[in-house]
C-alpha cells in the first residue's frame, strides 16, 4: 500500500506540516515517507487505514488545501496523518540528535541525603505552617 | 471439578494482596485472570517508538487498545474514557505509581461537609495497613507530610524532585503553600531483589527494570511459592448461587474459548470497579433477577473516576523533571473545603514531567501542536521546558453515574460488555475550575512564561471506583465494612468498587490497603464463615 505516489504525497503533506528551519531539516530529510514511514507502521499497523483513507480523499490535492480538506473532511484521518509525521521524524536518531534528545537512557537513580529543598529550610517552613488537613478527631486545621 | 477454598477474580493490584494473604494463612487460593504475565522484555521503554506506541498498543483504553484478553467499555455517554490493564499486576503494569493516602477527612464527608457519606471505617483503622502495604510494595518517600496525621517513615527515601519541581516548591514557598516530595510505589534503591529506578520515563506502559511496583513483581512470585493457583486467559462470565443463595463458584472461558466451571467455598471479586460490577450484573439469576449482592439497586451506580485538569506551564530555561512518571511533588493546599469557596471539597495537585519530543509536538494533555515554519520553536519551547501541574478533583457520588451491561456489545468471549454513564457535576466543575487557576498563579511565581489549560482530559479514568459501595446498611450498600456482600455472606469484594467516597487521592494504596485488612478479617473469622454444603 505504501507506493511512490503515496510516498511522494505524504512526503510533501510531511514538508508542509514540518519544514526544514532553525537548524532542523524538513520532515522527508528525516526519512518520513522513506524507512521512517515503515518503522512506524510497523509499531502502529493501525495508522496504516487512515493513511490510505487520507490518500484516498485528498490525495490529488497540494499539501496545504489537502491537509484542510483532511481536518474538514475525516478529522481521525487527518490526526492519524499528524501522527504518522511527526512519529517518523521524532523516532528518527539525526532529530533527536539535533535535539539533544537523550530520553528513555538508563541513568542510575540516587536519592540524595541532603537535597537541596532539605538544605534551603523548605520543607521547615511547610512544617511551620502546621498541618493542612482537617482531623475529624480534633477538627485542627492551619487558619 | 476443580474446587478451591478461596476463588479470587482479577490478579490486578487488590487481587495480587488477597491471594498473597490467604496463601501464606495455608488457604488453597485458586485466581481466575482474564490476561496474562506481562513480557518485561516486550515493554516499548528501550524502544525509541515508544512515545508511538504509547498511543497504540500500549495505551490505557481497552476498546481502542482492542486485545483479545480486553473487553470493549461503551463510553459514548460518559465525559471520561475508562482506562486499564487486563493481565498479571492488573491496571498497576501501566499506573504512574503516585502513592498517596486519602486524608483523614475523606473517610467523613457527610458529617463534615454534608455531602457523600461517611466510611464504615476510619484513616486510623486503616493507618497500620498502609504502613504495611508501603513495606511490601517498596514505597519511596518522606515522612511528616503535613497533609496526614503522623506514622512511620518510608521504607525508602524519597525519589529526586529534579529542578523543576524544586523551582516550584520554592514558589510555593514564596506563596505560603503546601507542597511535599511525593510518595511513589518506585524504588529509590535497590529493594528486596528488585532494581531501583532507572529513569526510563516510560513508567505508564510497563516498567522494564521491575523497579515500579505491580503485584506481578510485588506479590504474586510469593504468592504462587505459598501455593496460590493462577489460572491466566481465565475469563469469567458469571459467579454462580446454590439453592440458598450462596456463592458456589464461577463459570468462566479460557482462550481457546472453552467454558469451565471452578467451585470454591468463598469468593472475592477483584476485577476493578467496571470489571466487578459487570461480573455481578451479569450473574442475575431468577434468584437474584437485578444482578449478584444488588438487592440495594447499587451495584454499578455512584462510579466515580476522578475528573482530571491540566495545566502546563512553559519556561525559558530548561526545567529538569526527567525520571518516573509520577509526582515528583504534591500539593494539598485546595484539598479541603472551604466556606467561603462555591464548592464542597477539593482538590491534589501532582507535578509531573511533560514526555519526549513526540509528546513535545503532540501533545497528550494540556498543550497545542504548531505546524509550518514554528513548529521547531514550538517543540523546543516544550520539550525539557514544560511541566504539568494534574490536577485530581474530588468527585462526589452520584446514582447517575454508572457501569450497566450495555444491549449488545460483547467480548471477545460473547459474554455482554459494560456500558459507563458518566457525568461531571457541578460541584467537580467548580471545583476543577477553581483549582486550574491557583495552579496558573503557581506557575506565574515560579517564573513560567505562559500557561496552557486543559479543563478536563476525556482518557483520564485511571480511578476506578464506587460501583459496590460499604455501608452498614444492606438497603443503602452492597457491601459491609469488610467487604463481604450483605446479600451474599460467601461473596466479598476486594477492589476500589468498595469505596464510599473517592477522596481526590491516586486511590492503589488504599485499595491495597483496604484489600489486606479486609482478608485478615475474614481470616481471623474463617469458622464463623457460612460456606456451600
Ligand atoms: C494509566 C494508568 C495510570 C494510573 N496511575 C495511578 C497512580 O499513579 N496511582 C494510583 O494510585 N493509581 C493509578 N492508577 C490506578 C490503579 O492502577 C488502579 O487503582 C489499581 O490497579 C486498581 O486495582 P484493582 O485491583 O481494583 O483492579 P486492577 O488492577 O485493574 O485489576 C483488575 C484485574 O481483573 C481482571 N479481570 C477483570 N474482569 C475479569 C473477568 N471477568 N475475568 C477474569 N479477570 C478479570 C483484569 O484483567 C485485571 O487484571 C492508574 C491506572 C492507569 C490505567
Ligand atoms: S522511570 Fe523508573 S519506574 Fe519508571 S519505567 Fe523507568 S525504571 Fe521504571
Amino acid at each position: 500500500m505504501t507506493d511512490d505516489n503515496l510516498r511522494r504525497w505524504l512526503g510533501g503533506v510531511a514538508d508542509e506540516l514540518i519544514p526544514a528551519g532553525d537548524g532542523m531539516p524538513a520532515a522527508t530529510e528525516a526519512g518520513v515517507a522513506g524507512g521512517q514511514l515503515d518503522l512506524v507502521l510497523a509499531v502502529r499497523p493501525d495508522l496504516a487505514r487512515a493513511l490510505n483513507r487520507a490518500w484516498a480523499l485528498a490525495g490529488e490535492h497540494e499539501p496545504a488545501p489537502a491537509l484542510r480538506l483532511l481536518a474538514d473532511l475525516d478529522p481521525r484521518a487527518h490526526q492519524a496523518l499528524l501522527e504518522i509525521v511527526s512519529g517518523g521524524y521524532y523516532t528518527s536518531s539525526l532529530v533527536r540528535r539535533l535535539l539533544n534528545y537523550t530520553g528513555q537512557q538508563p541513568v542510575p537513580v540516587r536519592p540524595e541525603d541532603h537535597p537541596a529543598y532539605l538544605a534551603e529550610g523548605l520543607l521547615d517552613r511547610v512544617v511551620e505552617r502546621g498541618p493542612v488537613h482537617r482531623d475529624p478527631d480534633s477538627l485542627s486545621r492551619r487558619q | 471439578m476443580e474446587h478451591a477454598d478461596v476463588l479470587v477474580v482479577g490478579a490486578g493490584a487488590s487481587g495480587g494482596v488477597v491471594t498473597g494473604a490467604l496463601a501464606d494463612a495455608g488457604f488453597d487460593v485458586v485466581c481466575l485472570e482474564q490476561g496474562h504475565w506481562p513480557d518485561r522484555t516486550d515493554f516499548p521503554a528501550l524502544r525509541p517508538t515508544y512515545e508511538l506506541e504509547a498511543r497504540g498498543g500500549w495505551g490505557g483504553n481497552p476498546t481502542l487498545r482492542g486485545k483479545p484478553e480486553d473487553y470493549p467499555v461503551n463510553e459514548t455517554g460518559s465525559d471520561i474514557a475508562t482506562l486499564m490493564y487486563n493481565g498479571v499486576g492488573g491496571s498497576m503494569v501501566l499506573y504512574a505509581a503516585d502513592w498517596p493516602r486519602l486524608l483523614p477527612s475523606d473517610f467523613r464527608t457527610r458529617s463534615l461537609d454534608g455531602v457523600g457519606d461517611d466510611w464504615p471505617l476510619s484513616y486510623r483503622d486503616l493507618q497500620p495497613f498502609y504502613e504495611r502495604t508501603d513495606r511490601a510494595f517498596g514505597v519511596s518517600g518522606l515522612a511528616g507530610d503535613t497533609a496526614l496525621p503522623p506514622g512511620a517513615e518510608f521504607p525508602l527515601p524519597p525519589l529526586p524532585i529534579g529542578d523543576g519541581a524544586l523551582r516550584m516548591a520554592r514558589a510555593h514557598d514564596r506563596l505560603k503553600w503546601h507542597w511535599w516530595p511525593a510518595p511513589n510505589a518506585v524504588l529509590s534503591r535497590p529493594y528486596q531483589g528488585r532494581n531501583a529506578c532507572a529513569h526510563y520515563g516510560s513508567c505508564m506502559q510497563g516498567c522494564p527494570e521491575g523497579a515500579k511496583a505491580s503485584t506481578d513483581v510485588t506479590h504474586w512470585p510469593n504468592a504462587i511459592k505459598a501455593g496460590a493457583r493462577l489460572i491466566t486467559g481465565a475469563r469469567v462470565s458469571r459467579i454462580l448461587t446454590d439453592a440458598r443463595g450462596l456463592a458456589i463458584g464461577a463459570e468462566y472461558v479460557d482462550t481457546e474459548g472453552r467454558w469451565h466451571v471452578i467451585k470454591a467455598d468463598v469468593v472475592v471479586l477483584a476485577a476493578n470497579s467496571v470489571g466487578t460490577a459487570r461480573i455481578l450484573l451479569n450473574s442475575a439469576s431468577p434468584r437474584f433477577p437485578d444482578g449478584l449482592a444488588n438487592s440495594s439497586g447499587l451495584v454499578g451506580k455512584r462510579l466515580m473516576v476522578h475528573p482530571f485538569a491540566n495545566v502546563t506551564g512553559y519556561f525559558d530555561e530548561p526545567v529538569d523533571a526527567g525520571g518516573h512518571v509520577g509526582a515528583k511533588i504534591v500539593s494539598y493546599e485546595y484539598y479541603e473545603t472551604d466556606p467561603d469557596r462555591d464548592f464542597v471539597r477539593g482538590a491534589k495537585w501532582s507535578l509531573a514531567p511533560t514526555g519526549g519530543p513526540l509528546n513535545a509536538a503532540l501533545p497528550s494533555r494540556a498543550g497545542n501542536s504548531v505546524w509550518g515554519k514554528d513548529h521547531h520553536a514550538h517543540v523546543r519551547g516544550h520539550l525539557g521546558h514544560s511541566l504539568s501541574w494534574c490536577i485530581f478533583g474530588e468527585d462526589l457520588p452520584d446514582e447517575a453515574n454508572r457501569v450497566e451491561i450495555d444491549d449488545s456489545l460483547t467480548d471477545s468471549s460473547g459474554i455482554p460488555a459494560p456500558k459507563v454513564t458518566y457525568r461531571v457535576g457541578e460541584n467537580s466543575r467548580r471545583l476543577l475550575d477553581f483549582n486550574i487557576e491557583r495552579a496558573q498563579q503557581s506557575f506565574a511565581e515560579a517564573g513560567a512564561r505562559r500557561t496552557a489549560v486543559e479543563s478536563l482530559m476525556r482518557f483520564s479514568g485511571w480511578h476506578l471506583l464506587g460501583t459496590a459501595r460499604m455501608g452498614d446498611d444492606p438497603a443503602t450498600s452492597v457491601v459491609d465494612g469488610w467487604g463481604r456482600a450483605h446479600d451474599v455472606p460467601n461473596l466479598y469484594i476486594a477492589d476500589g468498587s468498595v469505596f464510599v467516597t473517592s477522596g481526590a487521592v491516586n486511590p492503589t494504596s488504599t485499595i491495597v490497603s483496604l484489600a489486606l485488612r479486609n482478608t485478615e478479617h475474614l481470616i481471623e473469622n474463617r469458622r464463623e464463615q457460612r460456606i456451600p454444603g
